[in-house]
């Protein structure tokens, strides 16, 4: 695996939930009020798993950072802060 | 679950795949440019391309649906010598009108190849499960039969006519393709032993809502149906060498693999980039890879599973090679 072990990082699994905040109404392309890290993407927001996908190629690009997709199961898309957890934790080593 | 009520016991069916071939025409099309044609952002093919693992599609711009159809059939060397014994000639579709009336594909088909004395007709409503439908359908009727040395065509393969056909938003690429599969009432090779069948008509629906409830449940009813299925040819999941999947996308099958715990490396995805999805022929084509790249050895058992977006029929099936 190549992934760094980040999954011990809280600052930066919030950092994510607030870039994934801060996304959101473009990839919902609405007004998103209130959002945290407890708020379901699916039953709250009405994301889509596209979409929420989408959302994952967005924070690559924001964070310049590739993030590894294989293991990203549903579970993590339960909530922003699960997803922000995925990510935290699947960031792949940035290339020298 | 309606696959409990759906097939009894099959001890006494021996429904056997005698011979499969497959067509995809040359034309390849590259997912961005079908996606563009539907305004699709350069994300969401992006999505397409690094999740789901959808490259291109093939098309045959100058060819009918018998012109597919015609040249999977002609790569069926089984049949050969044996076109009288063909009772049943089965197209499986994904959508319920293929072609516009009055033609007739099918039975054009039956004429060119001297298959005469069989009836011609088209199993659907299952839409990309259809297939395993089809090979159901006529394991039934050939049982039925009186003939032993009855046999079956089933047909699959569809033309990209239409916005609904080319693409399923968020989901998926059609291409055009074709199978054909000889199908016996017994036989020693490709033996089905379960068919299961979960039809969910209440997630068939254009509703916000119910569309994120499907796919939010779809992985589970996928791995449940196929664990009916090998329950009811009392086989267990680690008895499975290969899943031949229908190639809708690859995070679908990462989940049911993650639910079912059933390793990704034995469903056969490489096709996937290739074709997309080639309706209810994938079944078929995975069957020919998987014979090509020797993942199946004799007395070792696969499956075939589908899910289908469209009427929500979820469906797998047993065989031992």
């Amino acid at each position: 695996m190549t992934e760094l072990d980040t999954a011990a990082d809280p600052g930066l699994r919030d950092r994510v939930v607030e870039e994934i905040c801060a996304l959101l109404p473009r990839v919902l392309k609405r007004e998103v009020a209130g959002a945290t890290a407890e708020t379901t993407l699916m039953e709250a927001l009405g994301l889509s798993s596209t979409a929420a996908l989408e959302l994952v190629l967005e924070l690559e690009e924001r964070l310049e950072r590739e993030i590894s997709v294989e293991e990203l199961g549903r579970d993590d898309f339960a909530t922003i802060g699960t997803l922000a957890g995925y990510i935290a934790a699947n960031l792949l080593p940035e290339e020298d | 679950m309606n696959v409990e009520r759906e097939q009894g016991a099959r001890e006494r069916a021996v429904t056997a795949l005698l011979d499969v071939a497959v067509h995809l025409p040359e034309q390849r099309t590259s997912v961005d440019e079908v996606a563009a044609q539907y305004g699709l952002t350069p994300m969401q093919v992006k999505v397409f391309r690094r999740y789901h693992k959808l490259g291109e599609v093939r098309r045959d711009p100058g060819g009918d649906l018998i012109d597919l159809l015609r040249a999977a059939v002609a790569g069926l060397g089984g049949l050969r010598g044996r076109e009288q014994d063909v009772r049943y000639v089965v197209h499986a579709r994904t959508f319920p009108s293929v072609v516009p009336y009055p033609l007739h594909p099918v039975h054009e088909l039956c004429r060119e190849f001297g298959l005469e004395r069989a009836s011609a007709f088209a199993v659907g409503h299952h839409a990309c499960a259809s297939g395993l439908l089809a090979l159901d359908v006529v394991g039934r009727l050939l049982a039925a039969d009186p003939d032993p040395g009855a046999l079956a065509l089933v047909l699959a393969g569809e033309k990209t006519f239409t916005a609904e056909a080319e693409i399923l938003p968020d989901t998926t690429f059609f291409s055009e393709g074709a199978s054909a599969c000889l199908v016996g009432a017994d036989g020693s090779r490709d033996r089905m032993l379960a068919y299961a069948v979960d039809q969910r008509a209440e997630y068939d629906d254009d509703a916000e809502q119910v569309a994120l409830a499907f796919q939010r449940d779809y992985a589970q009813l996928l791995a449940d149906t196929i664990h009916a299925a090998l329950q009811r040819a009392a086989l267990p999941l680690d008895a499975v060498s290969a899943l031949l999947p229908h190639n809708v996308n690859a995070p679908i099958w990462r989940q049911v693999c993650r639910i079912l715990g059933f390793p990704l490396e034995r469903v056969v995805l490489e096709n996937l980039a290739a074709y997309g999805h080639v309706f209810c022929a994938d079944a078929f084509i995975n069957y020919r890879t998987a014979v090509r790249r020797e993942l199946l050895r004799p007395g070792e058992h696969y499956v075939m599973a589908a899910g289908a977006g469209r009427g929500a029929a979820f469906a797998a099936m047993v065989f031992e090679h």
